[in-house]
């Protein structure tokens, strides 16, 4: 159904992500909620405001969030935003080999999260690196926290998921290097902050909640943590 | 005008601690006056929050309560507690070397800055306060200001009311640290009496100069 969209001239938008020329208006939502669900929102709305919006396909699945399926019942319920409410459960795994690689950790973000859409670059090459430590976690609203990192850190949680294209697999999220000093990374309000919370308990790592922009405090905690474990004190 | 005394700076959001390498004295001095005062020192290196250029080499500030703190307890095994004015983080050793920390990075309304301003805003003095005071709990600071605030209208004092606040955000600090038998103190609030008796372990006040101290570390092993 996508594939027919796109040749007749649809344009896709990944919601969860930054739209050029639209700020987030925090305005749809309560305060205490999931920074990246205020910016889907926020982006279906302006979408909707300049008549750019055909369909929004909501992932409502254990492959998502509880927050995304109340929201969009909450939109199919009280406006005529069109709304297909999907689900992957797909456990047939591609596998994870920007995960692993040695490219800049926010490169290896980029590249996870454009693969929704978009194939790899061609002539991409991706080589498996020995782990210095791992961030794991769904993707940052703020991504300037990913360029505290070593090259050489292996991402886990729902991103590598993500890039296996099996967003519903719980076993693989919770699924860390043991020894591989973790950065345990969740949005605030996400739920995945129990996961998250207690991962870093079970493995020794640091546990780090991040509401919209990292603070002074967020940064220089994950440097702290990369200094002591590793001697890293970044790529300044 | 004479030339820029060097200087080793823990800068935070309230006071800057200045340790002078010249003549090895101390200084605490208000933050926003000092700020203004920049003109006069040569920082050598420096730590906390507030200056983030031109201020010599720059320490990570859980590194440098880490460096302090073993230069200060000689114990193998041990935990301080740095009780900043916005913000409290902790480095937890373990065979004198660093085995935990954690900073509380979102909420600053239950740090040094509110108890600090609760004190002077009802002017008690420390020794006043009850020592049984049951504790409120203080899921933030504002919700346990407003239970704080609650409890004085339901006709409890202001000592008994002050010292149940302390004594929750008491209880968090031992939460974030993982409850140890004794906990070493840093920052501000070491000389806050009324502070350090909320603590149900024992407490031991290591003063306002530990980062100052991890800095002196750092700085004379050459390692920044
Ligand atoms: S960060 Fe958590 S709450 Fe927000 S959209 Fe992702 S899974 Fe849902």
């Amino acid at each position: 159904m996508m594939q027919e969209r796109v040749e007749n001239g649809a344009l896709i938008f990944d919601l969860d992500e930054p739209l050029a020329d639209r700020p987030v208006k925090d305005i749809y939502l309560p305060n205490a909620y999931c920074s990246i669900l205020k910016r889907v929102v926020s982006n279906i709305f302006s979408l909707r405001e300049d008549g750019g919006l055909d369909l929004v396909l909501a992932t409502v699945g254990k492959c998502k969030c509880d927050g995304m399926r109340n929201i969009a019942s909450w939109l199919e319920r009280t406006t005529d935003i069109p709304i297909l409410k999907v689900e992957n459960d797909n456990m047939n795994g591609v596998g994870f080999p920007i995960s692993r690689s040695g490219l800049p950790l926010l490169k290896k973000m980029e590249l996870i999260v454009n693969s929704v859409f978009a194939p790899l670059p061609e002539g991409l090459t991706l080589e498996e690196c020995a782990p210095k430590c791992g961030f794991w976690g769904v993707p940052p609203y703020d991504f300037a926290i990913l360029e505290l990192f070593p090259d050489e850190t292996h991402i886990f949680g729902w991103t590598r998921c993500m890039e296996n294209k099996t967003p519903a697999d719980i076993e693989m999220e919770c699924d860390v290097d043991t020894g591989v000093p973790t950065v345990f990374f969740t949005q605030s309000f996400c739920q995945k902050s129990a996961f998250a919370y207690n991962l870093a308990r079970e493995h020794g790592g640091l546990y780090v909640e991040v509401d919209k922009m990292m603070s002074h405090s967020t940064r220089a905690k994950i440097e702290a943590f990369l200094e002591f474990n590793l001697g890293w004190r970044g790529k300044r | 005008m004479s030339a820029p005394s060097p200087i080793l700076l823990d800068c935070g959001t309230g006071y800057a601690k200045i340790f002078n390498l010249e003549d090895s004295t101390r200084a605490i001095v208000p933050a926003r006056r000092f700020i203004k005062t920049l003109s006069e020192y040569d920082i050598k290196a420096s730590t906390g929050h507030n200056l983030s250029s031109g201020a010599g080499a720059r320490v990570n500030e859980l590194v440098a309560l880490a460096e302090g703190a073993l230069s200060m307890v000689d114990e193998p095994d041990f935990t301080v507690l740095d009780f900043g004015a916005r913000d409290v983080k902790y480095v937890q050793i373990r065979s004198r070397r660093v085995a935990g920390m954690d900073w509380n990075t979102e909420c600053g309304a239950f740090a040094g800055q509110v108890v600090e301003l609760l004190t002077r805003y009802f002017d008690v003095e420390p020794e006043n306060l009850p020592a049984d005071a049951p504790r409120i709990p203080v899921v933030c600071g504002v919700l346990g200001m407003t239970s704080m605030f609650d409890m004085i209208s339901n006709g409890k004092s202001h000592e008994e009311a002050l010292a149940g606040f302390l004594r929750g955000v008491a209880f968090n600090c031992e939460t974030l640290v993982g409850r140890p038998d004794r906990l070493y103190l840093s920052g501000g609030l070491c000389d806050n009496k009324a502070f350090v008796s909320a603590f149900t372990r024992e407490t031991i006040p290591l003063g306002r100069f530990v980062l100052i101290e991890g800095l002196r570390k750092i700085y004379s092993e050459n390692n920044i």
